[in-house]
Formats: C-alpha cells, sequence, structure tokens
C-alpha cells in the first residue's frame, strides 16, 4: 500500500483538487461528500460535487431543485452537477472536435448513436473526463475555478471497476484525445498529493466487511486513501446495572426499557464496527453520529460536517 | 392485513428474483428463504452476484468460489434446524459464465478461443452495462432448465435501474447483432484485409472522426470483435428469447426487497413500476430492518413521569444526564426511528395495494447464520405481521 495513505493527517484531506467518495450502497455516500463540501467551504474553498450516478441526490439534501447536467449554486461556495453519460459525450466531443457542426454531423446519427452505446464503458470514460477536466483543468481568471472537486462516487463493487476505467481503458487504447485523458485522469486518482478516495461504511457486518474489501483493493490497485467514514455511530448511554434495574422496573419502564435496549444494541454494534475497522482498514476513522432528522435536509448535511471537522 | 407466509405464496415457483437496491438485505432475503424451503423438503439454490461476497458472510462460509456449494449439515446443527431437503449457494463469476456462452454457443473451439482472446471482450465480459445481469439470467437460465434444483433464488445485482435487469439480454443482442454497427464498422474490417482505403467511403468521414475521439486501435478491436461473433447471433438471440420466456412464465416471480429508508422505497416503486411496465407481476415485498415502536410496551415518556416510575420501582435516578433524561431522550429518538420507518412502510402499501408486504423488523444483531436467517425466516412465515 502506497505510505502517503497512512500517515495522512486528516487537515491535510480537504486540500487535496479531488476527493472520491465510494462505499457500499446505503451507507450515506451522498450525505457524507455533501458534509465533506460543506467542512471545506467553511475553510473558504470553492467546492464542485459531481455525482456520477443514475439518480440525482445531493441537490436535494441542500434543499435545492436537482443541478441536472449544470453547475448550480447549493449553498455559500459549494456547487454541484449530474455528470450524465449523454451531455457528458456531448461536451467532451465538441471540446476535442472544437466544431459543434461536427459533432452534430457526427454524433447525432443514430448509427454512430449505436456505435456509443455499445463501446464497453464509453459512458464511464466521458464522466470520468469530466470530472478529471473539472478538477484539474477548469480555469476562470487564471487560476483553477474549483479548489476541491468531490465525486460521488458509485458503490463499492461499481466504484471500483469505475475507478479502474481509465487503467482498462489504456490497456485498449494508446493514442487518441480520450487515451490522453485517460492517462491524465489515472496519475490524478493515483496521485496522493492531488486525489484521495475515501470509503464509507456503516456499522452493520457487510457494509463493514465491503469497506475492508474496498481498502484492500484499492491499496493494491494504487489508489491513495483519505479517511474511513464510519457513519449512523450511536454512543453507549446507559450502564450496565442502569440496564438491568430498568428492566425490572416492571410495566410503568417496559417502554423505556426496550427504547435503552434499542439503543445499546445499536452501539454496541458501533463500537464492535469500531474496532473491527479500526485493526483492518489503516486509515484514520471519522465517527459520525446518527442524525434523528425527520428530514435529511442541510440540518443533517451540517450536523454531520461538524462531526467531520471536530474530527479533522 | 393478513396474507399467507410467503413460502406458501411462492410455492409453485421455481425461480425466485429478488430485486431492490444495494444495501436492503436482498442477500439475506435471498437466503432465508432458500433455507426455507430446504428446510421443508425442496433443494434449492441461491445465487448471488455481488463481487464482495455478501452471501459467503451471511452464510457464514468463507468463500463460495464459482460452485454450487451444499450448506452442511453442520451448520444446519449449530441453528438448531434440521432440514429435510438440501441448500446450496453459488456465487457468480461473471468471466467465467461468459467463458461457458462463448464456448456452448461458438461453431469450433478455434473461434470460441478467438473471440476470447480478443482484448475488447476480455474487458467487455468485465465492464460492460447489462452484462452483469445478463449473465445472472443465462445462469439462471441453465439452471432451471436442468431442473437439478426445486427453487433457485437469485440475489440481482443492486442495478440503479430496472429496466437494465429486464432488458439486459435485449441490449447484449442489439449490442452483438447490430446492422447499423457493423455497416458503420464495415469498412474498416475490409479496410485491414484489402488496405487502408476506408476513408474515401461515405462513412469514412464518421469513422476518422470517431476515431480522432477513441482512437483508431479501439475502433479496430470493436471490428475484430463484431467480426468474430459473426453467426453466432441467432443463438444469442434464441437464448435471450428462452430466458425472457423463463422470467415471464408462472415457473418464476419477483420479490422486491426494501428498507424503510425514503430513499430505497422510491426505487423500490420504481422497479414496482419498471416491472409491471414489462407485464411482470410483483409476487411479494420484503421490507427490512423496520424498527418498532418501544410504545408498543406500557409505561410513560415524559422526564417527570419517568422520574415517579424509577422512584416506584426504586431506581436511583443518578447520572449525568440524570437516568429519567437519558430515558425520556431514547424513548422520544427511538420512538422517531419507528414513526418514520412507519409512514414510509404505509407509503409503500398504499402505493403497491394488493402486493403481499412482509415486514423484518430491524433485529439486535447482525445476521451472518443460519440461526440468523431462520430468525428472518419467522417474520417472512408470520401469518401476520
Amino acid at each position: 500500500m502506497a505510505k502517503e495513505a497512512l500517515d495522512v493527517t486528516p487537515p491535510a484531506l480537504l486540500d487535496r483538487r479531488l476527493l472520491v467518495v465510494t462505499g457500499k450502497g446505503g451507507t450515506g455516500k451522498s450525505t457524507v461528500s455533501a458534509a465533506l463540501a460543506l467542512a471545506a467551504s467553511r475553510k473558504r474553498k470553492r467546492v464542485l460535487i459531481c455525482e456520477v450516478t443514475a439518480r440525482e441526490r445531493v441537490s436535494e439534501l441542500f434543499g435545492r431543485p436537482p443541478s441536472g447536467p449544470q453547475i448550480h449554486k447549493l449553498f455559500e461556495d459549494v456547487y454541484s452537477v449530474h455528470v450524465r453519460p449523454p451531455e457528458a459525450m456531448r461536451e467532451y466531443g465538441i471540446m476535442v472536435l472544437r466544431s459543434e457542426t461536427l459533432y452534430n454531423l457526427v454524433f447525432e446519427r443514430r448509427w454512430v448513436r449505436y456505435f456509443l452505446n455499445a463501446a464497453p464503458s464509453l459512458a464511464e470514460i466521458v464522466m470520468l473526463g469530466k470530472v478529471a477536466w473539472h478538477a484539474g483543468r477548469e480555469m476562470e481568471h487564471g487560476r483553477p475555478r474549483w479548489d476541491l472537486v468531490v465525486l460521488d462516487a458509485p458503490a463499492t463493487g461499481h466504484g471500483l471497476t469505475f475507478l479502474s476505467v481509465p487503467e482498462v481503458f489504456l490497456s485498449i487504447v494508446k493514442e487518441g484525445p480520450l487515451a490522453r485523458d485517460m492517462k491524465f485522469m489515472d496519475s490524478m486518482l493515483k496521485d496522493p498529493q492531488q486525489a484521495r478516495t475515501c470509503i464509507v461504511t456503516l456499522p452493520e457486518e457487510m457494509p463493514a466487511n465491503e469497506a475492508i474489501e474496498m481498502h484492500r483493493a484499492l491499496a493494491q490497485r494504487g489508489f491513495p486513501q483519505g479517511v474511513l467514514f464510519l457513519n449512523g455511530v450511536f454512543t453507549p448511554r446507559f450502564a450496565p446495572e442502569e440496564r438491568v434495574q430498568v428492566a425490572r422496573g416492571g410495566p410503568l419502564l417496559a417502554a423505556a426499557a426496550d427504547a435503552a435496549d434499542s439503543h445499546e444494541a445499536r452501539a454496541d454494534l458501533s463500537r464492535h464496527y469500531t474496532s473491527v475497522l479500526r485493526s483492518e482498514v489503516k486509515l484514520p476513522l471519522v465517527s459520525v453520529p446518527y442524525v434523528f432528522e425527520r428530514t435529511f435536509g442541510i440540518r443533517a448535511i451540517e450536523q454531520i460536517a461538524s462531526a467531520i471537522e471536530a474530527a479533522l | 392485513m393478513t396474507r399467507p407466509p410467503i413460502s406458501a405464496l411462492l410455492a409453485q415457483r421455481k425461480v425466485i428474483c429478488c430485486v431492490g437496491s444495494g444495501g436492503v438485505g436482498k442477500t439475506t432475503t435471498s437466503a432465508a428463504l432458500a433455507l426455507r424451503f430446504a428446510v421443508e423438503g425442496k433443494k434449492t439454490l441461491v445465487l448471488t452476484i455481488d463481487p464482495a461476497r455478501r452471501l459467503a458472510n451471511s452464510l457464514g462460509l468463507s468463500a463460495l468460489g464459482n460452485r454450487e456449494t451444499r450448506i452442511g449439515d453442520e451448520l444446519f446443527r449449530a441453528a438448531g434446524l434440521k432440514p429435510h431437503g438440501e441448500m446450496y449457494a453459488m456465487m457468480l463469476d461473471l468471466k467465467l459464465t461468459w467463458d461457458e456462452l462463448v464456448d456452448r454457443q461458438a461453431p469450433s473451439p478455434e473461434k470460441a478461443r478467438q473471440i476470447k482472446e480478443n482484448r475488447l471482450y476480455q474487458t467487455l465480459s468485465t465492464v460492460m452495462a447489462g452484462s452483469l445481469e445478463y449473465m445472472a439470467m443465462e445462469k439462471v437460465y441453465e439452471l432451471w432448465r436442468t431442473g437439478r434444483f426445486d427453487v433457485v433464488v437469485l440475489d440481482t445485482p443492486p442495478t440503479a435501474n430496472a429496466l437494465d435487469f429486464l432488458h439486459a439480454a435485449d441490449r447484449i443482442v442489439d449490442v452483438l447483432d447490430n446492422d447499423a454497427l457493423r455497416m458503420l464498422l464495415g469498412p474498416l474490417l475490409k479496410a485491414s484485409r484489402v488496405g487502408l482505403r476506408l476513408f474515401a467511403l461515405p462513412t469514412g468521414i464518421i469513422l476518422k472522426t470517431l476515431g480522432r475521439f477513441t482512437g483508431q486501435d479501439f475502433l479496430r478491436d470493436l471490428a475484430q470483435f463484431l467480426v468474430a461473433f459473426e453467426g453466432m447471433y441467432e443463438g444469442f438471440k434464441e437464448r435471450a428469447g428462452e430466458v425472457k420466456h423463463m422470467l415471464s412464465s408462472r415457473d418464476a416471480a419477483f420479490v422486491l426487497v426494501t428498507s424503510p429508508n425514503p430513499l430505497t422505497i422510491e426505487e423500490a416503486l420504481f422497479f414496482h413500476r419498471a416491472l409491471a411496465s414489462d407485464g411482470v407481476q410483483t409476487a411479494a415485498v420484503v421490507v427490512n430492518r423496520v424498527q418498532r415502536d418501544p410504545h408498543r410496551f406500557g409505561g410513560p415518556d415524559s422526564v417527570p413521569a419517568l422520574r415517579e416510575a424509577l422512584q416506584l420501582a426504586q431506581i436511583k435516578d443518578g447520572g449525568d444526564p440524570l437516568l429519567s433524561q437519558r430515558l425520556a431522550r431514547t424513548l422520544a429518538e427511538q420512538s422517531t426511528l419507528a414513526d418514520l420507518d412507519r409512514r414510509e412502510v404505509e407509503r409503500l402499501e398504499r402505493m403497491l395495494s394488493g402486493v403481499p408486504l412482509y415486514k423484518v423488523p430491524r433485529l439486535r444483531k447482525d445476521v451472518h447464520d443460519l440461526a440468523g436467517l431462520w430468525q428472518i425466516d419467522q417474520c417472512l412465515s408470520a401469518m401476520q405481521e
């Protein structure tokens, strides 16, 4: 494993150009992406969140309408864009060909559309190409437009495939603009100074196991890693003797005893998986407390951002 | 709402596909179903696809490999179960299933070798969108056809798009047998044989432009790949047709699996609509990890009332914050969770009216053995929630 991945001190995390956030489905990748962006914006950074999965989620967390393929502002210094294959292909094609007319003439043909849909992983390639451009090349007033790009990546299994797309593509194609850009992306993703991949997990068996496997797979393929986020953590609240007493407290305390049991069961799981993850994953672990919000909006994101800030 | 135990509901089915988004407990639900039927006396197989080896985890096996693995008697004994049938588990190896398919369809071993050596094939079989879904279906079809198992339960890959999953077969055939694509790449094929006169042809400009975009090697590989597949399209098409037929037959059932999280409920509803638009009925819906309300038990929940209750029970109201305060907070939190879940489940029930719904409460411990799966089954087999 890259040595750099071990000695990362969390404050440096937000000083990268690109943070990739991955984890098993349902672990709260989008929430963590949003909170990371918010935490970075509080350090006066201008942040762009790129979502690449089928459904856009981050804008909703900020209580904003979907950004779609255009960059929209979600919050002070926080922007987001939904990177989708058709638009990414178009933007990319026009950029490479330097002519919209030529693009329309060629790429809008039915045959060619077939070809583009058929070519394996071309969709991922153009999406990553766009993210790489935002993270590494987009300029405004002579300086990079974004201080930080947060990539809300697909879930673990697909996430690893997604990140490996440049390498796989380069094993087939050596020339052409796509190959050049994939080289750029691949070296960026693998440069610990520029990029870090963060894993999000939950204090449950399967997500924790997947996080451990993901951590190993990323290390093996040379992707520098940032921190491991353990989401939805419960902290113990009752002493064992208190629980015993309340449990024996009769019908008046029955509901309270059940609630305390549920809480402590989840606290036990949190404690157990914290120690499993600490011993198996050689990354700083950031515990994010469970957020009791009826609607998961900006307040929840702020709570999580504060937890991240406190840990960093 | 009354509904039959899920095993009675699905008793006649031979192929059960558990569909849902990632992280909702699809694998445990699939395994619990296979376990139930095995205990009842059937020979069952649960097939999982996830690269993260979830099923291996949930069955307490270190690895399933790419083979049918019989769940040993000792695992049943450890769970206090006595199966009247047998249970097998299998983890699908995507690459191997593709290879098997090519071997079967290719007219000669030489041709099969050619295809398998094509660089594009090598990435196609692992990266191509939809191929995971198609290969899963292909394997299920193969297992169903041989009739070696009474029931095959498929833990489907967590695709974001239900249509991907249902139309994977169509799409693969579409890619392989596409006149437009071959017309486009035709000149390139001829050129590679005859010489480099391709850009004189009408499609030449297009090819040249695409080549600027993707690189010429890529186009050439694709062309060679399609040539290698020439003559095999019919076989593929027929096969895809048979898979589709199996899925829409009475032998197959789709079970929607979800959690009470609003986002996954939304996805479940999306899956349901997508299935319906393909004329496939959702046989049942399973909602995992439903938080139970502590108020199903009696007792007050305000700080003063809890204080009094503690006093009555002669429990010291100590600590900081006080025990009564912590209890009140915990009751409020746990009841908030239960309330959120209840509302989501009700919404799902309204939207899926008529589809039997099974709730599995959030268990206090993780499920990682047959005993845990059996506990899940008890919820699925209960006459009422």
